[in-house]
């Protein structure tokens, strides 16, 4: 009852709240439609791409955009729309890859820790909290570098980053559903802690790790090309954005097209991926932990 | 108010004589007279009626109790009378006459005056009542001393005053946070925040449910005892009908948006017509 | 005769800003086959660690709860799994204590199929039969069956805490522990929960532990009763003499208040 009164006390604050939600909502369905052209494209690129991503044509270097070539040629001659296209695929793969073992791992680790706790869970929060005192990116550099630039070595390092994120998120909820009354119900009806943590508190998790898978796909897309970029992730001549980054580098003063475009494919879709996060969040109604 | 403020009359004082003074004018017209209030919803471009048409009367130093269960419209009219009513919401119909003026044809900025002024408010949950990281007394000072020209020192004299009104240590909770304090101490400081301003009305929605039994009931002392001494008015909130009967003098039982059932508690407790307030009555065993 | 439980000198404290407090200081108290003992109190008494205590949902610092000479809090793992069938629960609000993403007929159903020897002697049928013994279930609490397919957030308070006593039921415990069970209701549907309750318990035979703030609905549930403030059993008494002079000076508050 009162919450209502206060409720309605706060009422120009709810007012803004909720046209932010809708906005939240139409830069959802753009994020949204982003994302699904980049998938398309990946998905359907080998089938709509002019020419060959690999095939080295010297006569045809640092070429203006024409009908062969749309978006013009790199320093050694190759279509810079077919390498995008085809660097899309592997960017999202890697990303889709990453994400599923990051779930696969972290989850589960999450909630044995929050929920059965002891020296488990102390050892996952020592983790935590080691890998809190320094930005992912630095960790990610160092234990690429450590393992040699390949491509599943920079799979791994991003992986050993990434899961402790979602073992945190999905210990913190587990943490605040353990001394619900539907979880003691369950134990006084005889559950064991495997069915509790399965049939009744893993469904919980999943509004949140789908916001925070969401809004991690921007950032690990950022991580694969910034690796590659600095030499430590795809190595050329892979198609892979941030490497197309990289070998167009020293041109960029007389060819700029060869970092603009590569630029802005990563700009669009790591965009794409925080509107979609964002606005899951807003309509699942997540509160960042 | 239209009254001349003597300066060196305490709070305390000048309402003892507003109450005493009370008797002498002839026809007074009643603090708050709602009739024929008729609330809507908004949902989708449709209206959907929540309250169909609620009428009933303080006077001056009465207290009427509205009880209903969740969904009975027993809040929406109080936030109706307060004025904060959520924009999804419309009244369609009615009157809220207060001291005779229907407050409805009022502007926003006019009945923005009436809160806490002339008509005080305490919540269900009494945490509300105070910003968390400020101290009681500092608060009841600022709001003291936004309504009334008052310096920093006759303001806290006046709040020391009206807290232990209110049956608290005045001195140490005047100087305590919020969160110092127990769920039945800071109701009861909310109360004496609220009857410092001596408003001719307070609203109180569901005041002790949120507080154990025997708290509850000091705030309930506590908050009888005030409205002795200022006369204000109080529209008191309650999901509870055997707890506030004993506590009002004219009881209204809701349901579904109608008033079921008006009448003297005495009436309600002994000779309830309505099967409703017999159910709402017997909801609960009887000690025996 | 033996009593159905025995609680032995039980204490659990807290920490609260450097001081120790006492949830549970010296309680002892039995429960007989049948008997509804009643717990009174105001929040931070105690009552509700009791009763998870006696749940084994919580571990006090010392002391023993014996159920029919079983030792409860000794008991670990598949042991301690196996002694729940014997003490079932019904939580103040059934808004948190069924799970909402499960259909009604699960949430029911939920203990027998933990116990699948389990058959309790009010219902019949196969035991295989799960949809038909959660229909007898719902039956028992006075739901139509049709709820049996719905969600929690389809049905009302008062419905949704019917549920939560037919899964308390279904095992036929020999104790069921009600922690407040009309304190989150409407105020009319109370005394329906309170009288299905109690008809429930004259039926089916079993032992009650009755926890609540409201000293009425404690008396009208149970035989015996006990007042609890601040971790301590102040008061105890056969529930007919609720208002007799000798009460405790805090009871005769409690009284007062409520009358």
């Amino acid at each position: 009852m009162n919450g209502k009164l206060t409720a309605e006390l706060s009422l120009p604050l709810r007012r803004s709240h909720a046209g932010r939600q809708m906005l939240h909502n139409r830069a959802m369905m753009l994020g949204m439609s982003l994302l699904g052209i980049i998938v398309l494209l990946a998905l359907f690129g080998p089938i709509i791409v002019p020419n060959d991503p690999l095939t080295v044509q010297m006569g045809d270097r640092l070429l203006s955009p024409s009908w062969q070539y749309p978006l013009g040629t790199d320093h050694l001659g190759r279509c810079i729309f077919t390498r995008l296209v085809i660097g899309a695929q592997l960017t999202l793969g890697i990303s889709a890859i990453v994400i599923v073992t990051v779930i696969v791992l972290g989850v589960p680790l999450g909630l044995i820790s929050g929920y059965i706790g002891g020296r488990f869970d102390s050892i996952i929060m020592r983790l935590v909290d080691g890998m809190g005192a320094l930005p992912e990116f630095i960790f990610a550099i160092a234990f690429a570098g450590f393992l040699g630039p390949s491509l599943p070595n920079l799979i791994f390092a991003i992986v050993l980053v990434k899961w402790i994120g979602y073992a945190r998120v999905v210990r913190s909820v587990a943490l605040s559903e353990r001394e619900k009354e539907y979880v003691l119900a369950a134990k006084v009806a005889g559950c064991s802690t495997w069915t509790i943590l399965r049939r009744h508190l893993l469904p919980q998790m999943i509004s949140p790790v789908v916001v925070l898978a969401a809004l991690d796909i921007g950032k690990i897309i950022m991580i694969i090309s910034m690796l590659s970029y600095l030499g430590l992730g795809a190595q050329p001549p892979t198609p892979e954005w941030g490497a197309m980054l990289n070998d167009g580098r020293p041109y960029f003063q007389s060819a700029p097209q060869l970092m603009i475009y590569p630029g802005l494919a990563i700009m669009a879709i790591v965009i794409a991926c925080n509107l979609l996060g964002e606005g899951l969040r807003e309509a699942l109604d997540v509160r960042s932990r | 108010m239209p009254q001349i403020m003597d300066k060196e009359t305490t709070h305390m004082e000048k309402a003892q004589q507003e109450n005493a003074a009370s008797p002498l004018v002839a026809v007074e017209a009643p603090v708050l007279e709602v009739s024929q209030l008729q609330i809507f919803t908004r949902q989708e471009k449709q209206q959907r009626p929540l309250v169909h048409g609620v009428s009933f009367v303080i006077p001056r130093g009465e207290t009427l109790a509205l009880v209903g269960e969740s969904g009975s419209g027993k809040s929406v009219t109080a936030s109706a009378v307060l004025g904060l009513m959520s924009g999804s919401l419309g009244i369609s119909n009615g009157e809220i006459r207060f001291r005779g003026d229907n407050v409805l044809d009022w502007p926003n900025k006019k009945r923005r005056g009436l809160r806490g002024r002339e008509i005080g408010f305490i919540f269900q949950n009494y945490q509300e009542s105070f910003t968390p990281f400020i101290t009681v007394g500092k608060q009841m000072n600022e709001t003291l001393r936004s309504h009334e020209k008052l310096t920093r020192r006759q303001a806290k004299v006046h709040a020391l005053e009206w807290l232990e009104q209110v049956g608290l240590p005045a001195e140490r909770v005047y100087s305590s946070y919020p969160f110092q304090l127990s769920g039945g101490q800071l109701q009861r400081a909310a109360i004496a925040g609220a009857m410092m301003l001596q408003p001719s009305l307070l609203i109180a929605d569901e005041p002790t449910t949120a507080l154990d039994v025997l708290s509850g009931e000091k705030v309930l002392d506590v908050l009888a005892s005030l409205q002795k001494r200022t006369g204000c008015a109080v529209l008191l909130i309650s999901h509870d009908l055997r707890h506030v009967v004993k506590r009002a003098s004219t009881i209204a039982v809701m349901k579904d948006g109608h008033i079921v059932e008006l009448d003297t508690a005495e009436h309600i407790l002994y000779h309830c017509h309505h099967e409703y307030t017999q159910q709402l009555l017997n909801a609960r065993p009887y000690i025996t | 005769m033996q009593p159905l439980l025995r609680v032995e000198r039980l204490y659990k404290t807290f920490r609260k800003s450097k001081e120790q407090v006492y949830a549970l200081k010296e309680i002892s108290l039995q429960i007989a086959r049948g008997e509804c003992l009643g717990v009174v109190g105001e929040s931070g008494s105690g009552k509700s660690t009791l009763g998870k205590v006696i749940l084994a949902l919580e571990r006090p610092d010392s002391g023993e709860v014996w159920l029919d000479d079983v030792p409860l809090l000794q008991l670990k793992g598949a042991a301690l799994r196996e002694q729940r069938q014997h003490v079932q629960v019904v939580f103040q609000d059934p808004n948190a204590s069924l799970n909402s993403k499960m259909p009604i007929w699960r949430s029911i159903m939920e203990p027998l199929d933990n116990f699948p020897d389990v058959m309790p002697p009010f219902l019949s049928g196969k035991r295989t039969d799960r949809i038909g013994l959660a229909a007898q279930l719902l039956e028992l609490v006075g739901l139509p069956l049709d709820h049996l397919a719905r969600y929690p957030h389809e049905l009302s308070g008062g419905q949704r805490q019917r549920v939560a006593i037919a899964r308390g039921i279904s095992l036929n415990p020999k104790l069921l522990v009600c922690d407040e069970p009309t304190s989150s209701l409407d105020v009319s549907v109370q005394a329906q929960i309170l009288q299905l309750l109690k008809s429930l318990k004259q039926t089916l035979g079993m032992s009650y532990l009755f926890i609540s703030h409201d000293i009425a609905s404690v008396q009208y549930m149970s035989d015996r009763m006990i007042v609890m403030k601040d971790g301590e059993m102040i008061d105890e008494f056969a529930s007919s003499e609720l208002t007799h002079q000798d009460r405790h000076i805090y009871t005769k508050l409690l009284v007062e208040a409520a009358s």
